[in-house]
């Protein structure tokens, strides 16, 4: 059974913009999916109606086989609870330590009252500062968010949505404020998660030579309609030119 | 479609500028004969009294007049609105007109506030303030027992109205915060009738609000708080429910995406971005309520200003300068304070 599929899917924002157009999209578990498009093809609208930040205006989400796209309450948060989101802003809690920003990825499993008085149980405690080390930021656990570098926000970020122990990982354009070099190795820890813990990645990026490098496989939107399905080595230069326009050249990055 | 809207901004443009030159008529009728005539020109004192008769030929003639001026395309209005052909003598006169009741708006303001620049040198007046400010100067140090503890009601009078409204303030904001509420149409009810409450409260000065408590609960300090708690609520809710609105929504995604309850989103992806202007906000108020429990002791609301509205009743100005002199310090005092505060917060 397909992990994620998406079917039909609509979204029409208030002001008239029709940001994805019957999309029909299914992946499966354990894919480092990767999504491209020119900006505003629809590839953050697309990521955040999978989660259901943004609600679909028509279509369908089946999450294993079950239907989520009207799911409310109590339902929606544990099933957000399985996925877990990066973005490319890192939207931590600035001024908070990383340990507390790391923490707060295990609310959706934490009564209100305790987690708003901050009060953590040990084993919570230990598992963040696990994550950390997974990232490489242990030493840093005390520290405040906004004194670390973007990388190393992004780990941040990465440590936050490991403590959901997600099935899936949605990353919006994670590495577009970052540095070629700090791209990549931000890029090798979703890419070890998909490895090593069979993590599924679905990914938004910019780069076509990061695609190349860590995607298994790629999805092109272009204007809110899905126009490409493949591998990374199938998209060609006619591809190419077809989903950023005729004028575009392709850059590398280190 | 371009033409369309076009001509019906026109339409709405020329229904405004109608309405505009009828005005113009009837204030120019009414300016004239009331201020003009019976004021400048007859120096009356005292002005007949308005009968319906009066009324009537006023808004007669000035109706009559203004619908001349926008048919004969020397309308004002339209002259404000650009819309005049381009016919020199109509424009000319639509200017004039203008002038013209920009002249007697002037003259009516002169007359309505007395201004006499025969009282403000006269003998009589001058003398006056050689005595209250020489007065001032000398000010009366033996009731200064009485003011220091007069001027301490005072600030912990503002102190307590800001504290008392800082909880309801805090809470309200997020009802009145559009970001948050806009989810169901209940929520938005909510927003709306809150929103239409805290403006309605915030438009009457605290001042009015003390004289509505003064007879309520008596004059004293404690009407006095609550005047300006009331007041206070309102423009804090205000100044924080903008600040909700302005948070970096990147935060509430990201814990909103982790499952984490509406509660622990605002909690954790809120208020971190709020506290501190909030407290900016709040000190902030405080000094401006030192400023306005004054003003309101005036009406009886407790604290210096009462003290002072006393003194100033028994003509006894050299105490009265004591109160200025202690008032302006304190205010001096508490701005410089808050300033310093506010700048260590941001
Ligand atoms: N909240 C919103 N309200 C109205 N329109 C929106 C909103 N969010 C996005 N849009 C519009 O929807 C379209 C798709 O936006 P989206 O953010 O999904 O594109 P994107 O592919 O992620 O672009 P980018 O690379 O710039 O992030 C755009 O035309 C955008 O202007
Ligand atoms: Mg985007």
């Amino acid at each position: 059974m397909a992990l994620i599929e998406l079917r039909k899917l609509n979204k029409i924002y208030p002001n008239g913009v029709h940001a994805l157009v019957d999309v029909d999209l299914t992946v499966q578990e354990g894919e480092f999916l990767v999504v491209i498009g020119l900006s505003g093809s629809g590839k953050s609208t697309l990521l955040r109606c999978i989660n259901r930040l943004i609600e679909p205006t028509s279509g369908q989400i089946l999450y294993r086989g079950q239907d989520v796209t009207h799911i409310q309450g109590k339902e929606l948060r544990q099933y957000r609870k399985k996925i877990g989101m990066i973005f490319q802003q890192f939207n931590l809690i600035k001024r908070r330590t990383v340990l507390l920003n790391v923490l707060t990825g295990a609310l959706g499993s934490l009564p209100v009252l305790p987690s708003i008085l901050e009060r953590f149980p040990d084993n919570l405690r230990q598992e963040a500062m696990e994550k950390l080390r997974i990232v490489g930021l242990e030493d840093k656990w005390n520290v405040r968010v906004d004194a670390l570098s973007g990388g190393q926000q992004q780990r941040v970020a990465i440590a936050r949505s490991l403590m959901q122990h997600p099935e899936v990982l949605l990353a919006d354009e994670p590495v577009a404020s970052l540095d070629p070099a700090t791209s990549h190795s931000v890029m090798k820890y979703l890419k070890q998660l998909n490895t090593d813990y069979g993590m599924t990645i679905i990914c938004n990026l910019h780069f076509l030579s990061l695609v190349r490098t860590y995607g298994t496989r790629v999805v092109a939107l272009k204007q809110g309609k899905l126009i490409f399905q493949g591998k990374p080595e199938e998209i060609t230069q006619e591809w190419f030119k077809e989903i950023y326009g005729e004028e575009a050249e392709e850059v590398e990055i280190a | 479609m371009g033409t369309e809207t076009k001509s019906q901004t026109t339409t709405a443009q020329k229904f405004q500028a109608l309405i505009l030159d009828i005005f113009f008529g009837i204030y120019f009728v009414v300016t004239l004969h009331r201020v003009f005539y019976y004021q400048v020109l007859l120096s009356l004192r005292k002005l007949p009294p308005v009968t319906v008769e009066i009324v009537l030929l006023y808004i007669g003639i000035g109706t009559i007049m203004g619908l001349a001026l926008f048919f004969l395309n020397a309308s004002p209005g339209k002259r404000i609105f650009r819309q005049l052909p381009d016919i020199p003598w109509k424009k000319a006169v639509a200017e004039h007109f203008l002038w013209i009741i920009g002249v007697l708006t002037i003259a009516t303001g002169w007359v309505v506030t007395r201004v006499s620049i025969l009282d403000f040198f006269s003998q009589e007046g001058l003398a006056g303030a050689k005595r209250i400010f020489s007065a001032l100067l000398s000010p009366e140090w033996s009731i200064l027992p009485q003011a220091l503890l007069a001027i301490v009601e005072t600030i912990y009078l503002a102190l307590m109205a800001t504290l008392f409204a800082l909880p309801v303030a805090f809470i309200l904001s997020f009802f009145t915060a559009r970001n948050l509420m806009r989810q169901s149409p209940i929520t938005l009810g909510i927003y709306t009738v809150l929103r239409v409450l805290v403006n309605f409260t915030r438009s009457i000065e605290p001042l009015i609000w003390a004289i509505i408590f003064t007879v309520w609960v008596g004059i004293g300090p404690f009407a006095g708080t609550l005047a300006l708690m009331v007041h206070t609520i309102a423009s804090l809710t205000k100044l924080y429910s903008e600040q909700i609105e302005n948070v970096d929504p990147g935060p509430i995604e990201a814990i909103e995406a982790t499952g984490a309850h509406p509660m622990q989103v605002i909690w954790f992806a809120v208020v971190p971005q709020i506290v501190l202007p909030f407290l900016s906000f709040t000190i902030y108020r405080w000094d401006i309520n030192v400023r306005m429990a004054t003003i309101i002791g005036l009406v009886g609301g407790g604290g210096i200003g009462t003290l002072l509205m006393q003194y100033q009743g028994l003509a006894q100005w050299h105490e009265v300068g004591l109160l200025v002199l202690i008032i302006a310090i304190v205010v001096w005092i508490m701005d410089y304070l808050s300033a310093r505060i506010r700048e260590a917060l941001v």
